[in-house]
């Protein structure tokens, strides 16, 4: 077999400076939030390293997560694929189709046995037997499980593979289901969004690359370095927020002076992302930024839990049955209050209606 | 625990005054209603905002004052229950009645009955009893410990987001969050939960006041006094 | 039987060998191909198959219609953002609203940029590597490649030496023996044209375009949040502009105004002076490659898009024209009706779904969704191992779209076609300047590269009408007109109990229609008919097989084992399955 070169061969042979390297590699430290000892421990392994195997598989999905990746600013994902990791298996982007594609991924699992990443985009259906998701004439939940079984860890791209997402969403009718309950056998990193950030997807696979470990996860399994803080907690609109300053409808005075989107269903108070800090396509902008609140794309099950221009929204009670639970609340509480004047209407009724038979027995 | 006085006294004439709620539980009763006041109102108005206020978002702190208030209002709450729990133990028989309902007990189960006829119109007397009676110990259950119980994890699992991942309120809190189907689930959850303590204190204060009213023993004063009080001297 | 004459006028024999190509990669979604070759390796029977269902149609029944735009933008996050548009256009339209002016260039702006971006990402990542041979490109000589370029084009970057440090990174990742996206292909086949030097100038810009792709679509961020999947609002855009006033600086404002002319700027300098001279230069090595015509000399199909002044529909008021064209016949240009239930039916006797009568189409307000799984008797395989499909029965996840009983083909070359044969200028001129340039007649246009080609100039088209749309928006804009959104009917309570709509949209590939039903302020039926159903559609009761099918038949395969030639046919259509299906 040919040498396999290293990350950072390749880019001394592009002509890239150790000075630029090594700067590259701060700028990644810093750009998963770390130090700069951090940024050593980066060259060190991209230094050392042979490129390491992707295999990009596709199940039920839109390729917007593909999409995504490939916008990302820093590290380019031109960089990314040719030089940071061996994209060994993609079909929105490889030259091969038909049966010199699915050689591929024997190859691959014949050479690099443990050794690879298997990235996921999208999610099996398991209704119809899988074939809501066909690939070579056989559902796509084989082949995941098949290249799950030699994989040395997962990544759920998106919140397709992560929770299931619009397909799965109510009735879910082709039982579209998320990675994690499918492959059990191995470990899963999930980098949910609706799309994903490009640099969150970059980044996260640049620090399994480089570290050679999974990121440090949460307990919803997202990597803690990009999913543990809610977009609420680090909106530039909060203090509108918490003056009380609001968007009434789409459009208004508030609406042009930037105020808080909350009233017109924000989902930021309850959405774990990267788009209030990090922001989309190079730091530009994010939903919120643009004047749409967030629709909450990276939460499980978002779909399902009702307006995205409400605040308060309904959830599902016992099930698949859908309510507004806050107004059954509501309307708990105004019965309690109508009850209750009706019974102490009874009660005077009873009350004067006990003392009238006393009277009529002192007769 | 329902009073042996109330099951075995139908031959006890003239009960006297009983000391029924010590302080510690007139003050925790009092702070407890004082600080669910205070919690439905901010929450009601984090969950539907009041009209915007003009000027500069520097110049107000509307929302941050309502949440500010909720969260002191969470501790009392929070706190002043767990003392409440703990007198539970130290404190009189009474003060146990709160946490344990006597299910195991067939007389308790005669009294609900009665209880639920006499509130339905259809017995006329109530039984006499020093503590709660059964079917007031049920909601008071349900109501004060299993949803105040409920409100504390989600609000402290909601109140674990801002502190940050790691924090102690998430440590001790945050698993609510993934169980309940989300952050945004958990939030409806808490407000749902709100508007059923709503329920309670509608029906509770009628009750309250009903029963000083109607029914043969003290009632407001007992809260406010600590002291049982008869009307009258039959059974 | 072996032999037949589909509807549609195409010589069909299933006798020869049959060869399957699935997955086919460098598309949207699952889509596999089965052919039939003959003993001179020429394709004579196609049978094009939708490998994924989804149910969108389904999800949507009993949502709020406001909502629906998130949910059917998840439709595709390739052609991004053109479902949302033809959502809350069809909500729009079911309900009486009326966009503002700023609203409808916002939208145009968008889609423009869409188109941009859409089909400069599928020429140089999606289909150039079908007539590009990577491998040649470390052969070429970096001084004669870089004389080629500049000798076609005035882009800067095309000195030697960036040339040849471009050949040296692509060295030294296939000396690594890790060939990633490039492995296992078909380098070296004789179905490769191109001399060394023109492969190393297209592999470069395959680098730069991948790399400045995510430049083009900030647009979408400014006014739409982000992109992938920016965000849209029933009754206008979501986005506020605020030029002048007090928090401007949260707003649409005069510095992101700013960013989108610059990218304007940027993205038209990148399709002329890279796309177009690449596109001319391949095309000149493949003029004798005439093949995949198909339904293109026959029936096309454009809804129309970009109106001009806000919120009408009129075929004078679109930047691209509507029409339909039958049978070939340039001269006449049918008017399109979406809402008629006799012209836009779709049938499902050969797709995975079930109707009550499966011998008739149905109009989309009154579309059934109804999947069902079956495969014909003639199949090979099993259920869960398929080898071979019965394209006689039922065979494909995609319904079969067809207008007034006819298979169209919609995309760019439909688009061009019909504006060609209207003698729009902007349509005619550059289509007639490319032609003359590698001396080819009209007729060459009903080809695979002629699609090939259409979409290019139709990316030159986008980019350049972007400008002048961004004026419209800013000359209006200084009129004192900053509004974005009605919002006038946006309380469900305003709506009347029933209601229904069609939004349309030319997508970038093709046709693209929406029609909602809605009841007691639900969405009570949801239909989409998506540009590559037209194009990539099963056959119909009456025998019409689609655009794929037909555009296959007839070419000659080098070989078999290798399916290059329907690589390239196929990917010249830029399939979106995800999108097809839904
Ligand atoms: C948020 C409002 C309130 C809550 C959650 C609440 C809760 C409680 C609880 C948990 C007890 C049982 C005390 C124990 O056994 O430890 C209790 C007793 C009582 N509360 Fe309240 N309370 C509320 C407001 C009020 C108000 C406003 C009144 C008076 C009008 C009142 C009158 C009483 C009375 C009379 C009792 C004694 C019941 C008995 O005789 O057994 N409460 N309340
Ligand atoms: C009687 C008890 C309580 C009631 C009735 C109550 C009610 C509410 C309501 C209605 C909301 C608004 C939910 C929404 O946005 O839709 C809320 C929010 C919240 N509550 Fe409570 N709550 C109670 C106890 C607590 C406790 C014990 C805590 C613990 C710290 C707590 C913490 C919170 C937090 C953190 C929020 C979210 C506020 C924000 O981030 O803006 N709550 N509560
Ligand atoms: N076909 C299709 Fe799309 C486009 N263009 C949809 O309308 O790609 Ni995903
Ligand atoms: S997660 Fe969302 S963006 Fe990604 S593939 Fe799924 S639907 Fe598309
Ligand atoms: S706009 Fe959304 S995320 Fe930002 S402060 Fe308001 S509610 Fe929070
Ligand atoms: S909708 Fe998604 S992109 Fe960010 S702002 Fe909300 S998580
Ligand atoms: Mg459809």
């Amino acid at each position: 077999m040919a040498h396999r070169e290293t990350f950072y061969e390749v880019m001394r042979q592009h002509g890239i400076t150790r000075r630029s390297f090594l700067k590259f590699c701060s700028l990644t430290a810093a750009g998963l939030g770390m130090g700069p000892e951090f940024a050593m421990k980066i060259a060190h392994a991209l230094e050392t390293k042979p490129r390491t195997p992707v295999i990009w598989l596709h199940g039920l999905e839109c390729t917007c997560c593909t999409e995504s990746f490939i916008r990302s600013g820093h590290p380019l994902a031109s960089d990314v694929i040719l030089s940071m990791i061996s994209l060994d298996y993609d079909d929105t982007l490889m030259a091969a189709a038909g049966h010199q594609a699915e050689e591929l991924l024997e190859q691959t699992i014949e050479k690099y046995d443990g050794n690879y990443i298997l990235a996921v985009e999208g999610n099996p259906p398991l209704n119809e037997d899988g074939m809501y998701c066909i690939q070579g004439g056989q559902p796509f939940v084989e082949k995941l499980r098949h290249m799950a079984d030699h994989c040395k860890a997962i990544i759920a791209w998106g919140s397709c593979a992560s929770w299931g997402c619009v397909q799965a969403a109510r009735p879910n009718p082709t039982r579209a289901t998320p990675v994690h309950k499918v492959i059990r056998n191995k470990p899963i990193v999930k980098v949910p969004g609706c799309p994903p950030i490009a640099e969150v997807m970059t980044g996260v696979i640049t620090y399994m690359i480089a570290f050679d470990a999974l990121p440090e996860l949460d307990r919803q399994g997202r990597p803690k370095m990009f999913y543990s803080q809610r977009l609420h907690d680090k909106c530039y609109r909060r203090p509108h927020f918490d003056a009380g300053q609001f968007v009434e409808r789409f459009d208004d005075e508030g609406a042009r002076k930037g105020y808080c989107l909350y009233k017109v269903g924000c989902k930021g108070p309850t959405t774990y992302n990267a788009c209030s800090t990090l922001e989309w396509n190079d730091g530009l902008s994010w939903p919120v930024k643009s004047g749409h609140g967030c629709l909450g794309c990276a939460e499980d099950d978002f779909w399902d839990k009702g307006s995205f221009y409400s605040a308060v929204t309904n959830m599902k009670v016992m099930g698949s049955a859908e309510a507004d639970a806050d107004k059954v609340g509501k309307v708990l509480a105004g019965a309690a209050a109508i009850g209750v004047a009706a019974h102490a209407a009874a009660s005077v009724v009873s009350h004067m209606s006990d003392k009238s038979r006393k009277e009529v027995r002192h007769d | 625990m329902t009073n042996k006085a109330a099951v075995e006294g139908h031959s006890l004439a003239n009960i006297q005054p009983t000391y029924v709620f010590e302080a510690p539980v007139r003050i925790w009763h009092w702070l407890h209603a004082l600080s669910i006041f205070v919690l439905c109102v901010t929450g009601y108005f984090i969950a539907y905002p009041l009209p915007s206020v003009g000027g500069e978002a520097s110049n107000h702190f509307l929302m941050g004052t309502f949440r500010w208030l909720h969260f002191v209002a969470a501790y009392v709450f929070t706190i002043g229950f767990l003392v409440r729990i703990y007198w539970a133990f130290v404190g009189n028989r009474y003060a146990r009645e709160l946490f344990v309902l006597p299910i195991h007990k067939a007389e308790w189960w005669k009294d609900l009955i009665h209880e639920v006829k006499y509130y339905g119109f259809m017995t006329r007397k109530s039984h006499k009893i020093l503590g709660h009676n059964p079917l007031a110990q049920s909601a008071m259950f349900f109501f004060n410990v299993i949803l105040t119980l409920f409100l504390i994890v989600t609000g402290f699992a909601l109140y674990a987001e801002g502190l940050g991942q790691g924090s102690w309120a998430d440590k001790m809190f945050g698993w609510a969050i993934p169980l309940l189907g989300g952050s945004l689930n958990t939030k409806m959850w808490h407000l749902t939960a709100m508007w059923l303590m709503l329920v309670f204190v509608v029906i509770h204060i009628y009750m309250a006041i009903r029963a000083d009213i109607m029914s043969r023993e003290s009632s407001i004063s007992t809260i406010i006094g600590g002291w049982r009080m008869y009307k009258d001297d039959l059974p | 039987m072996t032999k037949t004459v589909t509807a549609n006028g195409f010589a069909l024999d299933t006798s020869g060998q049959r060869v399957v190509v699935d997955p086919i990669c460098r598309i949207e979604g699952h889509l596999r191909i089965e052919v039939n070759v003959d003993e001179d390796n020429v394709i004579r029977n196609a049978v094009s198959t939708g490998n994924m269902w989804r149910g969108l149609e389904v999800i949507l029944e009993g949502r709020d219609p406001r909502d629906a735009w998130a949910f059917v933008e998840r439709i595709c996050g390739v052609c991004t953002g053109v479902h949302a548009l033809a959502s809350v256009r069809s909500v729009e339209d079911a309900l009486g609203i009326q966009i503002p002016t700023n609203a409808n260039h916002i939208r145009n702006l968008m889609m423009l940029n869409q188109y941009v971006h859409d089909h400069l990402v599928h020429f140089y990542h999606l289909h150039a590597l079908d007539w590009v041979d990577v491998v040649s490109a470390l052969s070429a000589n970096p001084r004669q490649t870089s004389a080629l370029a500049q000798s076609i084009s005035n882009w800067p970057k095309s000195s030697p030496g960036y040339f040849r440090d471009v050949q040296n990174k692509l060295k030294r990742f296939v000396e690594s023996g890790q060939l990633g996206p490039f492995a296992n292909a078909y380098w070296g086949s004789p179905a490769y044209k191109l001399p060394p030097e023109a492969n190393l100038m297209a592999v470069t810009h395959y680098l730069e375009a991948l790399d400045f792709q995510k430049e083009i679509c900030k647009v979408h961020t400014i006014f739409g949040g982000r992109n992938p999947h920016p965000n849209w609002l029933v009754g206008g855009m979501p986005c506020s502009i605020n030029v002048n006033d007090t928090g401007a600086v949260g707003a649409v404002n005069m510095a992101w105004l700013n960013l989108v002319s610059d990218i304007i700027d940027r993205s038209i300098e990148f399709i002329d002076q890279v796309y177009i001279p690449d596109l001319k230069a391949i095309a000149s090595f493949y003029k004798e490659w005439g093949y995949g015509g198909g339904l293109s000399g026959k029936n096309v199909l454009s809804y129309g898009e970009f109106p001009m002044a806000a919120n009408d529909w009129s075929n004078d008021n679109l930047m691209m024209p509507s029409g339909a064209i039958l049978d070939g016949n340039l001269s006449q240009i049918y008017e399109v009706d979406t809402r008629d239930p006799d012209q836009v039916q779709e049938f499902v006797a050969h797709s995975w779904y079930s109707y009550d009568d499966e011998s008739r189409g149905l109009h989309p307000w009154d579309g059934v969704t109804d999947p069902n799984f079956k495969l014909g008797p003639n199949a090979k395989g099993t259920k869960t191992n398929i080898e071979a499909l019965d394209e006689d029965a039922k065979y494909s996840w995609l319904k079969a779209p067809r207008w007034k009983g006819n298979a169209m083909e919609v995309g760019p070359l439909a688009r061009y076609i019909i504006g060609y044969a209207m003698g729009r200028d902007d349509i005619k001129g550059p289509t007639d300047d490319l032609l003359g340039a590698l001396g080819l007649p009209v007729s060459a246009l009903f080809s695979t590269l002629g699609r090939t080609a259409a979409r290019g100039l139709e990316a030159s088209w986008a980019a350049h009408k972007q400008r002048e749309v961004f004026d419209a928006m800013m000359a209006n804009i200084k009129a004192g007109d900053t509004a974005t959104a009605n919002m006038d009917l946006w309380e469900p309570a305003s709506w009347s109990a029933q209601a229904k709509g069609v939004g349309m949209a030319e997508a970038p590939r093709g046709a693209l229609g929406h029609w909602i039903k809605i009841k007691d302020t639900k969405i009570e039926n949801y239909q989409a008919i998506v540009p590559s159903t037209w194009n990539a559609s099963p056959r119909d009761p009456a025998g019409n097989i689609g655009a794929y099918e037909a555009a296959l038949l007839g070419t000659p395969m080098a070989d078999p084992t290798q399916p290059l030639e329907i690589l390239r046919t196929i990917h010249s259509f830029d399939p979106c399955l995800a999108c097809a299906s839904h």
